[in-house]
């Protein structure tokens, strides 16, 4: 559905995305993710038609987006970081103009508008005045007027910034609504998100991709390690002393005081025996010992700012 | 062009449903109600006494240059400084408020985006010249009125207001700040009329014809005495081209730059 080849983009001598090459099948709920700044929203702008790379091509739905801006942009629904809505006009024209300019014939844009309406549960507001809607309606209203024209491809740039909590979870819970229908990517830097609705990843840092993968591999990324959560009654000052004699450790983290500690190691179920013995005969009153998996965040930080520390950077 | 079509539309009831028009349109209206019957009044006045007073230009004597031709030169000063206020948030606001990237990355031309919102901008340069014609109209219950010299003087007030509108969109494409844009819009319009001036300082002929062939003021003046003429109407058209191409220009390069 989307193809992107060697996309590179410079703003001034400033590179903002570096040779990206991905390809997206139809249908995919893709989750683009990176830190702020690291070219996720130009990525977005480019696969839109919104601007044009330095160098390279995307191509969506089999039409380049440079030769066929039209075509393409008949094939996409884009909400921007921020919604694009006119604070002067009425939800529901607000949604006909968008499903008119996105080139929906007449005689279908009422059944447009009222499906988008009802999809992003807008009923009760669409008779007023987007300048009088909250955030989180707005950027529903921003969601609408994406989805409107229904688009093969819908493109998300940070959909649920400065939500709060149940804003969030209403988002997304739309988003997952609308899975299926569309092919879907989502910028974000917000985890729990990608989580909760992607299929698949881009981490993307620095204008390069430095994964792409389906979320469950990603999690599983390093096979055999094991990460062991323990929670104590009495303080340890230097755990990894203690646990010297177990070789399998390969790092040991303080969690949020003395008593509680993160421990990595590779190796099987015998090893975490080892270390419940060890921990209950040095009678530091073990509680709690919990097998935890590498989740995203950890694969996240890692692949972005783990990279820059090697470098010598941070 | 259908995409020009669904613009102007918009942009049009965005004009005639915002309060701020219809306050442009009062104030322009208590202007034209203060200064408009007593230009009628003097008129009438010098009717009465003419044949007491020596040297009264006979031109003075018709009401389309005793009244109206004053009302046109109001209205144009009135142009000048309230078309830069309607078209200001044309371009510079939707920048300001990030719905230009809904425009932009929706299936229209950067030509489609100028045009509709161009034409839009007409419309409500159109609705404040009709409410200037209404006095003339109201007048013609007093006293006849030759009325096709009449409104081609209107058209001719039209034109230019097309053409501030042409130029006053261009300036809007140029900022985000609208503000910025109503000032540089002013300047446009007052600067169009100081070419013309080019004409007294030059010494060659050809300088002099290039700079009189330029100047709105003297393709104003055949309209505005009610004669159309070609060149005139090919000058006022190739400003108003030229500015739409140079907002559509600039709406283009949003994309590349």
């Amino acid at each position: 559905m989307i193809q992107v080849r060697d996309l590179t983009k410079n703003y001034g001598p400033r590179r903002a995305i570096n040779k990206l090459n991905f390809s997206i099948a139809k249908g995919d709920v893709v989750g683009f993710l990176g830190p702020n700044g690291a070219g996720k929203s130009t990525t977005m702008k480019i696969i839109t038609g919104f601007m044009a790379p330095s160098h390279g091509t995307a191509s969506v739905a089999g039409f380049d987006v440079f030769e066929n801006p039209l075509e393409v942009k008949k094939r996409i629904g884009y909400l921007p970081e921020t919604p694009p809505v006119y604070g002067d006009m009425y939800v529901r024209d607000y949604l006909r103009y968008v499903a008119a300019l996105k080139k929906v014939p007449k005689e279908k844009i009422e059944a447009a508008v009222n499906a988008a309406i009802e999809k992003t549960n807008l009923g009760e507001v669409q008779k007023r005045l987007i300048h009088h809607l909250s955030k989180g309606f707005k950027q529903r209203v921003g969601i609408a007027q994406a989805i409107v024209s229904d688009p093969e491809v819908l493109i998300l740039d940070e959909p649920t910034v400065g939500l709060d909590p149940k804003q969030v979870a209403e988002i997304r819970d739309l988003i997952k609504t609308l899975k299926g229908q569309h092919t879907i990517i989502l910028s974000t830097h917000i985890l729990p998100e990608v989580e909760a609705t992607c299929e698949k990843v881009i981490i993307i840092n620095k204008g390069e991709i430095v994964a792409e993968d389906s979320i469950h591999n990603l999690s599983t990324m390093e096979k055999g390690q094991r990460r062991l959560h323990v929670r104590l009654r009495k303080d340890v000052e230097d755990m990894s002393t203690v646990l010297s004699p177990i070789q399998e450790i390969t790092a040991v983290t303080s969690g949020a005081s003395r008593k509680e500690w993160n421990i990595d190691l590779t190796g099987g179920e015998e090893i975490v025996e080892n270390i419940s013995s060890l921990l209950v005969t040095k009678g530091f009153g073990l509680l709690e010992l919990t097998p935890s998996k590498r989740d995203l965040e950890d694969v996240f930080l890692k692949l972005t700012y783990g990279q820059t520390q090697n470098g010598g950077e941070a | 062009m259908s995409g020009t079509l669904t613009i102007f539309k918009k942009e049009l009831k965005g004009f005639y449903l915002n309060p701020t028009f219809w306050v442009i349109c009062f104030l322009v209206s208590v202007i034209f109600s203060w200064v408009y019957p007593i230009q009628l009044n003097l008129f009438a006045q010098l009717l009465l006494n003419y044949v007491m007073q020596q040297g009264v230009p006979t031109n003075q004597l018709n009401i389309h240059y005793g009244v109206f031709l004053r009302e046109l030169s109001y209205l144009n000063l009135l142009l000048i400084f309230v078309v830069p206020a309607l078209t200001m948030k044309l371009f510079a606001e939707e920048k300001k408020l990030r719905t230009f990237d809904l425009l932009l990355t929706s299936p229209v031309t950067s030509l489609e985006i100028v045009l509709g919102k161009y034409l839009a901008a007409l419309g409500a340069v159109l609705g404040i010249v009709i409410l200037a014609l209404l006095y003339p109209l109201a007048t013609s219950t007093l006293a006849t009125i030759n009325w096709p010299p009449l409104f081609i003087a209107f058209f001719g007030i039209f034109l230019v207001g097309a053409v501030y509108a042409a130029m006053n969109l261009f300036a809007s494409s140029l900022s985000e700040n609208s503000i910025a844009a109503y000032i540089i819009s002013v300047i446009f319009n007052l600067s169009i009329w100081f070419i013309g001036i080019g004409a007294e300082v030059v010494d060659s002929e050809k300088g002099r014809k290039f700079f009189e062939h330029v100047s709105l003021s003297s393709h104003l003046s055949t309209l505005v005495e009610g004669t159309l003429r070609t060149n005139g109407l090919i000058f006022f058209l190739s400003v108003i081209v030229l500015f739409c191409f140079l907002a559509e220009r600039v709406v283009e390069s949003s994309r590349w730059r």
